[in-house]
C-alpha cells in the first residue's frame, strides 16, 4: 500500500474509530425523556389522515422535522419497537456518513489530506455531539449535517466541474434537509462561503438557494406558532452577543470537565484553554488573511452561519446546537494545525501540544455526556421494562410507583413510556411530587401523583401494587408500603380527578357516562367534586377532548359554576381536538376539604344509534 | 494525490454496522421483577439506604456522595416502633450536620420534633458541625406499629439563596431506640 493510499484511509478511518471509541456508551444507549413521546406518536396513527397528521404537523415549539424525528421514530418503532440497538445503530451510521463526507469535502477545499482527516477528528471528539450520539431525540442534529455536508459535497463538484447535474442534486438534497431540521435553512449561505473561498465568480449560483430557504420561512412562519414565552421565546437584542460567547466558548468543550472532579488547578487550566485556543485561532487567521489565503475565513464564517439562528434563544442554551456550528471549529483547528505541522519542528510540537490537548479534553467531555445518558437511559429501560412485567404479574391492578426521584421522572416517567408496553394505570405514590424537582415547562408532576384516598381505597380493596426501583430491578414493596400510608395517607378528595379512571368514580357526580377506554364522556350538565385548593392564588384545570361533530353548528360554550359561583362561557372551536381550560379560583376556598365544580353545555349530541346525549369528553379536572 | 475512496468508505460502513449489530443485541424484552415483599419497616434507618426512602416521607433530597441527604426546612420520617416502646417508650435519635453555609447566614437553627403530636424539646445549633439530637419519645405517642416524626427547622435557606433548592441540614440516619 503506497503512503498517499495509507494517508487517504486514515483521513476517514481515524475519525470513524475515535468516533465510535468515544461514543461507544451512546451506541447501546436505551431510550428516555423526549424518545418516549415520539415513539408514542405511532399510537396516534389510526387512519391514513392520522399518518400525515403525525408526520407533518407541527409538533413542540412549532418544530417540522418529518424525517429526523416523525418518520425516524415511527418507522423504527414499527420494525424494531422497543429495541434500541436499531435507532442507535443509525444514528452511528448517519455520522459514519458524515465524517466520511466531511473527509472529501475538505480534501477538495484544501487539497490536503492531512487536514480532512483532522477536521474529522478534532470535529468527532466535539463534547456537542455526546448528545446526539447517546440520544435518540437529538438525531436531527446528525441527519441535518448529513444532508448539509452532502449537499456541499455535490455544491463542490458543481464548482469543480461546472455540470449541472451535481448542481440539481445538490438543490435535491438540501431541500430535502428541511425535513430533517430547521437550522438547514442557512445551507445558502455556507455554500456561498464556500463558492466565495474557492469559485467566487460561481458564488451567484448560490441565489436560487437563498430563494429557497426564504420561502421555507415564510412558510414555516405561517404554519408553525412561534412561542413568545418560555425558554423557545426568541429574544432579538443585545443579549444574542453574550449568548454568542456562551457557545463560543462552549464550544471547545473544556469546560465539561468541571463534572470530573479534577484537581482545582487543572480544572483552572481546562477553563483558560478555550482563550489560549481562541487566541490561537485568531491569530492564525490574520495572519493567512494578511497573505490572502481568504480559505482561512470559512471556518468563522461556518460558525457564525449555523449558531446565528439559535442566538436569540437565550433561555434555551444547549450543547447540541453546536454541533453542526463546531464543524466550523473542526475546519478551523485543521487548518492551523496543518500550517503549523509545516513550520518546523518547535511549530509542529507547538500545534501537536494543542492538538493533542483538545482532543484529549474533548474526548473526555463527549465521553463524559454520552456515558451519562447510557446511565439515564439504563435506568427508564429499568424502571420501563420492569413496569411491563409487572402489569403482567398483576393485570388490572394500580401500578404505584414509589421513590422515583427527579431524575427518573423526567427521564422515565414524564413522556409516559408505559403506554408503550401497554402500562397505562401507573402512577406515583402520594407525596412524590416531594422528592421530585418541578420544571413546569416540561410537564407537571402533580398529573403522575396518585391521590392519597384514592391509594388508601386502592390497597384496602388489594387493587394496587406498589414498586420501587432497587438495585437495578423493580422491588415489590405493597405491605411495607400499606403499613406507611395507614400512618400518613387521609383520605380525604383528590385536587386533581382523572375522570376516566375508576378510583375517582366516587368524586363524580351525575352527568357522567361509563368510561371508554380511559376516557369518560359527559352530558349536558356533569358535576364533580375536589379537594380544595391549597392556597389562595390557585386554579381550576380542565382538560380533555372535543369532538368535531359537537362544533358543527359553530363553537361549543362552556359554563363552569365552583361552589356555586359562575364564570363566564368558555368557547371551544377547535374540531377533534384537545382542549384546556383555566379558571383563577375566588378567594376563600383555600383549605376547604370539598369543593363543588358544576359544568354545562350549551349544546351536545345525540348519536342516533342508542339516544345517549353526549357533550365533551374528560380528561381531567385539577386545582392547583 | 488520491482521493478518498466513496466505495471504500460504504463497505466499511456496512461492515462495521453489521459485525457490531449481532454482538450489541441486549434483552429488552423483560426484565424481572422482585415479587417477594419481605421488606419490613425499620425503627431506625440510614439516609443512604435506597431501600430506606419508603420511611423519608418528605422534605428529603436525593442521596449525594452515597451517604446523606439534604433535607428542607420541614422533614418527615415514619419509623416503626421499637419492642416495648408503647410501654416503656423510645429514644429518638437524629444524626445530622449543620453545615457552615447554612450557619454563615443563619448564625442558628434550632430542630424540633412532633411525634404523634408530642412535641419534643428544640435543639439549638450555633456552630456547624456533626450532631446527634436526642430526645425521650413518651410511649403514649408510640402506640402504633408505626409513628411519623416531623422534624422543622426555625431557620434555613430558602429556596434561591445558596441554590435552586431549599436547604435545611444534612440527616445521615433517624431512629427510635428501645429504652
Amino acid at each position: 500500500m503506497t503512503r498517499e493510499r495509507t494517508l487517504a484511509a486514515a483521513a476517514w478511518a481515524l475519525p470513524w474509530l475515535v468516533c465510535l471509541a468515544v461514543y461507544w456508551p451512546g451506541l447501546l444507549a436505551w431510550f428516555q425523556q423526549d424518545d418516549f413521546a415520539w415513539l408514542g406518536l405511532t399510537m396516534e396513527i389510526h387512519s391514513q389522515q392520522d399518518f400525515w397528521r403525525a408526520l407533518f404537523e407541527p409538533r413542540a415549539q412549532g418544530t417540522i422535522r418529518p424525517w429526523s424525528e416523525r418518520a425516524y421514530f415511527m418507522g423504527m418503532y414499527t420494525l424494531f419497537g422497543l429495541d434500541a440497538l436499531p435507532f442507535r445503530a443509525l444514528v452511528f451510521a448517519t455520522q459514519l456518513l458524515n465524517l466520511f463526507l466531511l473527509a472529501r469535502f475538505v480534501q477538495r477545499l484544501t487539497g490536503s489530506l492531512l487536514t480532512a482527516g483532522c477536521a474529522g477528528l478534532f470535529w468527532t471528539v466535539n463534547p456537542s455531539l455526546g448528545g446526539p450520539m447517546s440520544w435518540s431525540s437529538s438525531y436531527n442534529q446528525v441527519m441535518c449535517t448529513a444532508f448539509l455536508l452532502g449537499a456541499l459535497v455535490l455544491f463542490q463538484r458543481y464548482l469543480e466541474t461546472g455540470r449541472g447535474g451535481y448542481y440539481w442534486a445538490q438543490m435535491a438534497v438540501f431541500v430535502l434537509g428541511f425535513g430533517a431540521l430547521e437550522i438547514n435553512i442557512v445551507y445558502p449561505a455556507v455554500a456561498a462561503l464556500v463558492a466565495l473561498v474557492s469559485k467566487p465568480r460561481k458564488a451567484w449560483a448560490t441565489l436560487p438557494m437563498f430563494g429557497i430557504s426564504g420561502v421555507y420561512f415564510l412558510l414555516h412562519s405561517a404554519m408553525a406558532a412561534k412561542p413568545t414565552t418560555g425558554p423557545y421565546a426568541r429574544h432579538y437584542d443585545a443579549s444574542m452577543l453574550s449568548t454568542l460567547w456562551h457557545y463560543v466558548y462552549q464550544s471547545f468543550g473544556f469546560n465539561n470537565l468541571a463534572e470530573l472532579n479534577l484537581p482545582p488547578w487543572l480544572t483552572q487550566a481546562a477553563s483558560a484553554m478555550p482563550y489560549v485556543l481562541g487566541a490561537a485561532l485568531l491569530g492564525f487567521t490574520f495572519l493567512m488573511v494578511w497573505r490572502r489565503q481568504w480559505i482561512a475565513l470559512l471556518p468563522a464564517g461556518w460558525f457564525l452561519c449555523l449558531i446565528g439562528p439559535v442566538l436569540p434563544l437565550k433561555d434555551h442554551l444547549t450543547d447540541y446546537y453546536l454541533v453542526m456550528p463546531s464543524i466550523g471549529l473542526g475546519l478551523w483547528m485543521a487548518l492551523a494545525f496543518h500550517w503549523g505541522w509545516r513550520r518546523g519542528i518547535w511549530m509542529r510540537a507547538l500545534v501537536m501540544a494543542m492538538a493533542v490537548t483538545y482532543v484529549g479534553a474533548a474526548a473526555t467531555s463527549g465521553r463524559t455526556v454520552a456515558r451519562y445518558n447510557y446511565d439515564r437511559s439504563e435506568r427508564a429501560r429499568q424502571l420501563v421494562m420492569g413496569v411491563a412485567r409487572a402489569r403482567e404479574l398483576h393485570p388490572g391492578k394500580t401500578i404505584l410507583l414509589q421513590g422515583v426521584g427527579t431524575e427518573l421522572f423526567w427521564a422515565a416517567v414524564n413522556d409516559q413510556p408505559f403506554r408503550l408496553n401497554g402500562s397505562n394505570d401507573v402512577h406515583l405514590t402520594p407525596g412524590s411530587e416531594e422528592h421530585i424537582e418541578a420544571h413546569p415547562e416540561l410537564g407537571d408532576v402533580t398529573a403522575f401523583v396518585f391521590p392519597s384516598g384514592a391509594t388508601l381505597r386502592a390497597l384496602q380493596g388489594n387493587k394496587a401494587v406498589v414498586y420501587t426501583l432497587d438495585q437495578g430491578r423493580l422491588r415489590n414493596i405493597t405491605r411495607s408500603y400499606r403499613a406507611v400510608a395507614a400512618t400518613q395517607l387521609k383520605d380525604e378528595l383528590a385536587r386533581r380527578i382523572d375522570a376516566g379512571h375508576p378510583a375517582y368514580a366516587g368524586q363524580l357526580g351525575a352527568g357522567w357516562e361509563p368510561i371508554t377506554e380511559r376516557y369518560r364522556w359527559m352530558g349536558k350538565r356533569a358535576d364533580a367534586f375536589l379537594g380544595g385548593p391549597r392556597k389562595d392564588g390557585e386554579k381550576l384545570y380542565l382538560a380533555g377532548f372535543c369532538a368535531a361533530i359537537l362544533l358543527a353548528k359553530g363553537p361549543l360554550h362552556l359554563t363552569v359554576r365552583v361552589d356555586g359561583v359562575a364564570f363566564a362561557p368558555s368557547k371551544i372551536e377547535k374540531p377533534d381536538g384537545a382542549f384546556e381550560l383555566i379558571y383563577p379560583l375566588p378567594a376563600g376556598l383555600a383549605g376547604k376539604e370539598k369543593i363543588h365544580v358544576e359544568m354545562e353545555l350549551d349544546r351536545t349530541y345525540v348519536p342516533p344509534e342508542d339516544g345517549r346525549e353526549l357533550g365533551l369528553v374528560f380528561g381531567s379536572l385539577a386545582i392547583r | 494525490m488520491r482521493r478518498l475512496s466513496l466505495r471504500g468508505a460504504a463497505a466499511l460502513l456496512i461492515f462495521i454496522v453489521v459485525a457490531v449489530t449481532p454482538y450489541c443485541r441486549r434483552k429488552t424484552a423483560r426484565v424481572e421483577t422482585v415479587e417477594e415483599d419481605n421488606t419490613q419497616l425499620a425503627s431506625v434507618i440510614q439516609a443512604n439506604d435506597a431501600k430506606a426512602s419508603l420511611q423519608l416521607l418528605k422534605g428529603f433530597y436525593e442521596i449525594e456522595q452515597g451517604a446523606w441527604r439534604w433535607t428542607k426546612g420541614q422533614f418527615s420520617v415514619t419509623l416503626k416502633t421499637p419492642p416495648q416502646a408503647g410501654v416503656k417508650g423510645a429514644m429518638l435519635e437524629l444524626a445530622l450536620t449543620v453545615p457552615e453555609p447554612v450557619l454563615q447566614r443563619t448564625q442558628t437553627t434550632t430542630i424540633s420534633a412532633v411525634v404523634n403530636g408530642a412535641a419534643l424539646e428544640p435543639e439549638t445549633f450555633s456552630k456547624p458541625g456533626q450532631y446527634i439530637y436526642k430526645r425521650p419519645v413518651p410511649a403514649s405517642a408510640l402506640q402504633a406499629e408505626a409513628v411519623t416524626i416531623d422534624f422543622s427547622l426555625d431557620k434555613f435557606l430558602a429556596a434561591g439563596v445558596v441554590e435552586e433548592r431549599e436547604l435545611g441540614v444534612i440527616v445521615s440516619s433517624a431512629g427510635l431506640l428501645a429504652q
